[in-house]
């Protein structure tokens, strides 16, 4: 069957080779529409006007997530197969990776999920140092989780907001954006930068968290805890928002585990894969939380993980609080004690001649790991499963970098939710699994 | 020298800059215990990934097609033959190990067979994972395990656009970021950081302008005369 509505289709396009409407890259949208033409999916609901049309969403608005580009083939209202491509925020980061020291190339990971920078950042820095062996001090590794946890709170508040505005209501989205206002004061209080906070360093931190710092934090948890008790109430039992969510985009345990989902997506289909669980690091042997699960597996089930896992990182941030001050304060350095492992302190650098040579070193030639090993450390990212792979040849930058990115698996399996689904519901569906562009595409 | 105060309180107490004060070297980092040794257990190692029993299993399914298995930092890497990678995966699977986490590849273009890749699988119950790894030259295609992880597709398809390894049997082995009209493998060693000019065609610079088409011309050493 000829189908009419097709923008930028190359066939229309390759016809006239004068003809010069779509001058980039005609190949790849000729492959896009061929794959969707060449999808397989059997969907039961027949639709009574027979009409089938192709809709180009993106690669702007969906509820602006990102750059992400849907191609859908349209039954009526209902989509009969999707397509997803990806790839307009590509920058590369695993070749950039090649050729920049470990240390410099923390900057570029606060770009990849920037929603929560700080975890991205703590997940290079464990790559790095369980690939040269490098120990980090207890004090560190308390801020590090701490930290860690406001970003999750940080990344889960922007979710919240943007997805119930996505299903129509406004009003939430300017209260979780006052808590994440007190949360960029927190950042900008500890690492001295509101978004992009590069607070992490390789063997440590990069400074102690202030006193006023900590003060921040108290504050932020005594008053939250009260306000997500109130969304809850409005949300829980609210018949617009539960009608809009429930049974949107279900997922069997089975399907979610062979799709790869990860993240809360994966929990919500009741499977039991948290790192901080499956593969503690930093603290999180020694705090205790709960993993939130589910087991319907639908939008609805999703949105209860995310804001129960909020409620959980606020428990582990009082726990952190707890070993940062007080008769439980954990003191000692917050960077690795050795040269060769971590920047010396500034008062070193700035009054002796090792510091400041130990500081040059550090800058030109950084962490050296041993020739031919590597390693893969995963973390627990808001998203999900964040990990980076890292292959070293000996000198100070990595021979490979690769980032296994919670959004990127997520999106995967979006394209299967997508087909079958009400196109009204795409963007509530976006929403749920909740992508960000700048770490799928890499 | 009298010291100026640098601000002084309501009852008179005076604070005095800290620059006027004399400096006492506190060496907060300077190594005070011994370096460690270098065989040193690693702090990061996990429990997670230490899979002896699962690679025995492996062996006695497998045999020879099972080769050497490296380990560093607690995670053991287990080589498998290239043509056998999906029925390793499919055993695995029936194993448990019913998650994949990973699928990248690395290119070690100095050698025979220059590109690795690597497939990370998680038991969750039992809270183990392994890594499969193959080796294979340029131009040989790798099975594709997508029969048994559909996760795998999209990793196959990134793993096709950075590096150009194909993967037999793969349902739509497309380019994952690069535009299909994009001829290069971007993540080989060969490929120049900065691009290959006219790689990839780019929007005019100014209205009516033509196609840009390199857009580092001055780094690529083409600096207009004038």
């Amino acid at each position: 069957m000829e189908i009419k509505n097709r923008p930028f289709a190359v066939d229309t396009v390759r016809q006239d080779p004068d003809d010069e409407t779509f001058t980039f890259w005609p190949r790849h949208n000729e492959a896009l529409y061929k794959r969707l033409e060449s999808k397989h999916v059997h969907i039961e609901q027949g639709d009574p006007l027979e009409a089938e049309m192709t809709l180009n969403i993106g690669p702007q608005h969906p509820a602006t997530h990102g750059v992400l580009r849907v191609v859908v083939k349209l039954d009526g209202e209902n989509i009969r197969t999707a397509v997803l491509d990806i790839g307009y925020l590509h920058r590369g980061l695993e070749k950039f990776a090649e050729v920049k020291t470990f240390q410099e190339f923390m900057p570029y990971t606060d770009r990849m999920d920037y929603m929560s920078p700080y975890n991205s950042n703590v997940a290079w820095c464990l790559s790095v140092e369980k690939l040269a062996n490098i120990e980090v001090p207890q004090r560190a590794q308390w801020i590090r989780t701490m930290m860690c946890e406001c970003a999750r709170i940080s990344a889960h508040l922007l979710w919240i907001g943007t997805m119930v505005m996505d299903a129509g209501a406004l009003s939430v989205f300017l209260w979780t954006f006052k808590y994440r206002e007190e949360l960029y004061s927190i950042f900008d209080e500890v690492a001295g930068a509101r978004f992009t906070v590069s607070h992490s360093r390789i063997g440590g931190v990069a400074f102690d968290v202030s006193p006023t710092a900590l003060d921040l934090i108290q504050r932020f948890c005594d008053n939250f805890q009260n306000d997500i008790a109130d969304w809850k109430k409005l949300l829980n039992r609210n018949r617009i928002w539960i009608d809009r969510n429930k049974d949107i985009g279900t997922l069997s345990a089975e399907e979610c585990l062979d799709l790869g989902f990860t993240g809360p997506n994966l929990r919500a289909c009741g499977i039991d894969y948290d790192i901080r669980i499956f593969e503690p690091y930093l603290k999180y042997d020694e705090v205790e939380f709960d993993v939130p699960m589910r087991t319907e597996g639908d939008s609805l089930a999703r949105y209860f993980v995310r804001v129960e896992e909020m409620e959980q990182s606020l428990r582990i941030i009082r726990q952190c609080l707890d070993r940062l001050r007080g008769p439980n304060e954990v003191k000692g350095p917050i960077r690795a004690d050795n040269a060769k492992h971590a920047y010396a302190s500034k008062d070193e650098v700035y009054y002796s001649m090792e510091g400041m040579i130990h500081d040059f070193l550090m800058t030109d030639v950084g962490v050296a790991p041993p020739d031919g090993v590597e390693v893969y450390h995963a973390t627990e990212a808001p998203k999900g499963e964040l990990g980076f792979f890292l292959a070293s040849d000996g000198t100070g930058s990595p021979w490979r970098m690769k980032i296994n990115s919670p959004s990127f698996c997520n999106l995967q399996g979006l394209e299967h939710l997508l087909e079958g689904a009400m196109v009204a519901d795409t963007v509530v569906l976006i929403g749920s699994i909740d992508p960000v562009m700048g770490e799928a595409d890499k | 020298m009298k010291k100026e105060p640098l601000h002084i309180a309501s009852d008179g107490t005076e604070t005095i800059d800290p620059a006027q004060e004399k400096q006492t070297l506190k060496f907060l980092f300077t190594p005070a215990a011994p370096p460690k040794s270098e065989g040193a257990p690693n702090p990061h190692a996990k429990a997670s990934t230490q899979v002896g029993e699962t690679i025995d299993a492996l062996r006695g399914e497998f045999g020879d097609a099972v080769g050497e298995v490296v380990e560093y930092a607690g995670e053991q890497t287990v080589f498998v033959e290239r043509e056998r990678i999906v029925e390793v995966v499919r055993f695995l699977k029936a194993q448990g190990f019913t998650y994949l986490s990973d699928l990248g590849t690395i290119d070690r273009f100095t050698e025979d067979d220059r590109f690795e890749v690597f497939y990370s699988l998680c038991h969750i119950p039992k809270r183990k994972r392994i890594r499969v790894k193959l080796r294979v030259g340029d131009g040989i295609s790798v099975p594709s395990i997508t029969g048994v992880h559909r996760a795998a597709t999209w990793h196959e398809r990134e793993a096709w656009d950075m590096m150009g390894i194909s993967f037999d049997g793969h349902p739509d082995l497309r380019r994952m970021f690069m535009p299909e009209d994009f001829e290069y493998h971007p993540a080989r060693k060969e490929f120049p950081t900065l691009g290959i000019p006219g790689s990839l065609p780019l929007p005019p610079q100014e209205n009516d302008g033509e196609i840009t088409l390199d857009p580092f011309a001055r780094a690529h050493g083409n600096i207009p005369e004038d």
